[in-house]
């Protein structure tokens, strides 16, 4: 576990300090603290309801916490708006599948690209000359790591909204990479995908966190524990907005508190194995 | 969006090939048909009637494009065009019939093509300031906060003050000789189909090309998902209003058109029911497609001068449907969107599609 040791000792990307969030009464988050390092994979998990989302809308700012703070990159983000943050290097999936259904997954992926490309109203109209130039670098860029990465050669051209709903997962994922984030939020990547999909999803995130090209650090929302606690170099779990531990995946198996809580008897969680 | 399928045996071999509009020599072909149609043949064979026929589907197409854009690529409803097309007509005929030009300008025949581009950035400007609402209401929502444009802009402003100026009470005149473009005196059906046809190809390009590129990219994913759209950094607000503000340009340049086509001017000429008719011509066309801006106005308007030609002859035997004309194109209007959105929802647009991909993919075609 050498690797991950350094990246325990790394420097924080994002940091959310005594966090709380409310929606009228309902306590959606008790002061959760949590930390991200650079280069790890960081999974949350908790029960249906325990407000997981709702973190991850408060870190790319949907939401805004009553209370706390939020740091990325030691600088304070509580009051920038979503599409601030995404120029920063922030970019999600969704759980349901938030895809753009009426454009191809071309131009799905184009636009995860929408912050790197300069054209205006002006110069777009015109197109010739430099928008082309631009469209022609980046679709070279699109092409060459994200399609190729993802396997999506074959269905580049179709409409999002008529395809199947694993591969609209894959094109999501691929719309936010194309952002080319440092800190990447995965929201229930695996949710409805079947053995096959899993696995193939489950090496993607793997690939975008390890291969030198990406290194992405992943914020991982999952309910699969036998993927979570394989990929991840922390988990972090979550119960009725407050944290229960914050640990290695051995930790988080052996603490009591959490397997009444979530993981539930041994066998039922050892089926998922 | 969606992309029409390679004839067999056609392949592209870099990015450029395949981001192109026209693809292969077949389409190019076809297209330099067209242009040849358009340029040479109509206004050869076309007497004043066609022409006229054509003047009015080409304005019908400059108001349809900004609905399009509005309704069609970025998914905000709009039914207050008019009042910007309104906006155009009179600031530009105000400007060339009150402004001081230096006569220089006026030799150069420059007035009217530089009060075509002021008329757009007014328009613009008032339809940014009705899409303001945008940034907090959406759907049905938006339809009525967008209808106050009419009624403020067309209703108020320019019947009761605008109408004013010059102290003329209703109407504006433009005298003839006024409306110049270039050397050109714009005096004819032809010269305004000339006219019409080159606004025309500026605005189809203009919002072809932005179509593919970064803001209409943003322009349909606000469309499609506003939500996701603003967490992959568009900022949604500014994007609607830029839309807002590039539809309005275009019914402008539409409004400032027509005047060439017009004598006179009055706010009965933009009625809110021309919003209305533009929301029609759309949807009949297709929705979120420039092909279907042109199939709806071409439909539009042909359909209703046949029913014209049809009811002309039978007026011999029933003279009362002359007075009752209004009414019959009205309920052929109401009759041809609900036909279109029971039978082909997608519009005209997709039954072009779907009959090119025919004949590209024979004979494997199924």
């Amino acid at each position: 576990m050498a690797a991950a040791d350094k990246i325990r000792d790394g420097e924080i990307l994002l940091e959310m300090k005594d966090v709380h969030m409310l929606f009228g009464k309902v306590i959606a988050l008790a002061g959760v603290n949590l930390e991200i390092r650079k280069g790890e994979i960081h999974s949350v998990i908790g029960p249906n309801g325990a407000g997981k989302t709702v973190m991850m809308n408060i870190i790319n700012g949907l939401y805004r916490p009553q209370q706390g703070e939020i740091f990325y990159k030691e600088k304070k983000i509580n009051f920038l708006k979503p599409y601030e943050r995404s120029k920063l290097g922030l970019a999600r999936t969704f759980q349901k599948v938030e895809v753009f259904g009426g454009m191809t997954v071309l131009d799905n992926i184009r636009l995860g690209r929408h912050i790197h490309y300069k054209s205006g109203i002006f110069s777009g109209s015109w197109y010739f000359g430099k928008t082309a130039r631009e469209e022609n670098k980046h679709r070279a860029f699109i092409e060459e790591e994200i399609i190729d990465l993802l396997e999506i050669e074959q269905i580049r051209n179709k409409p999002v909204g008529m395809l199947p709903y694993g591969l609209q997962k894959r094109v999501e994922l691929g719309r936010a990479l194309a952002l080319e984030p440092e800190l990447l939020i995965l929201d229930e990547p695996l949710a409805g995908l079947n053995l096959e999909e899993v696995e193939d999803m489950a090496r993607f995130i793997l690939d975008i966190n390890e291969e030198k090209r990406w290194q992405v650090t992943c914020l991982l929302v999952e309910h699969d524990m036998g993927v979570v606690m394989d990929l991840s170099h922390r988990v972090f779990v979550l119960n009725f907005g407050n944290m229960i531990i914050d640990g290695t995946p051995k930790e988080v198996q052996n603490n009591p508190e959490v397997i009444k809580a979530y993981l539930g008897e041994d066998d039922l969680y050892s089926t998922r194995k | 969006m969606t992309t029409t399928f390679l004839p067999c045996g056609v392949y592209h071999e870099n990015y450029i090939q395949d981001h192109a509009w026209w693809q292969t020599k077949f389409i190019k072909g076809k297209m330099l048909l067209l242009f040849f149609l358009l340029f040479i043949l109509i206004p050869l064979l076309a007497d004043t009637y066609i022409l006229s026929i054509c003047n009015q589907i080409g304005y019908t197409i400059l108001g349809a494009i900004g609905v399009q854009l509005l309704i069609g690529y970025c998914g905000q409803l709009t039914l207050g065009h008019a009042a910007f097309v309104a906006v155009g007509a009179y600031t530009s005929t105000l400007l060339i019939l009150e402004f001081p030009w230096p006569a220089i300008l006026l030799n150069l025949g420059l007035a009217y093509p530089i009060s075509i581009f002021i008329a757009g950035l007014m328009a613009g400007l008032w339809s940014v300031l009705f899409g303001l609402p945008s940034a907090r209401v959406k759907g049905f929502y938006l339809i009525l906060t967008s209808m106050a444009a009419q009624f403020i802009i067309v209703d108020f402003i320019i019947t009761q003050y605008v109408s004013q100026i010059g102290g003329r009470g209703q109407a504006f005149s433009l005298p003839p000789g006024t409306i110049k473009l270039g050397p050109w005196l714009i005096d004819s059906d032809l010269k305004v189909y000339y006219l019409m046809i080159l606004l025309c190809i500026i605005c189809i390009v203009g919002v072809a090309n932005i179509m593919r590129s970064r803001v209409g990219r943003a322009w349909v994913a606000i469309r499609d998902n506003d939500i996701s759209a603003e967490v992959m950094g568009i900022n949604v607000i500014k994007y609607k209003l830029l839309a807002f503000f590039y539809a309005g340009f275009i019914g402008g340049i539409a409004g400032s058109f027509w005047i060439s086509n017009l004598a006179a001017i009055s706010p009965e000429h933009f009625p809110w029911s021309w919003s209305l008719w533009l929301v029609g011509v759309i949807l009949i066309g297709g929705v979120g497609s420039i092909h279907g801006t042109i199939f709806g106005a071409l439909f539009m308007v042909l359909v209703m001068e046949s029913l014209q030609l049809m009811v002309l002859p039978l007026a011999d035997i029933y003279p009362k449907l002359l007075m009752d004309f209004l009414f019959i194109k009205e309920a052929a209007f109401g009759l041809a969107i609900c036909m279109f959105l029971i039978f082909e929802p997608n519009g005209l647009a997709y039954r072009w599609w779907q009959t090119k991909n025919y004949f590209n993919l024979w004979p494997f075609s199924y």
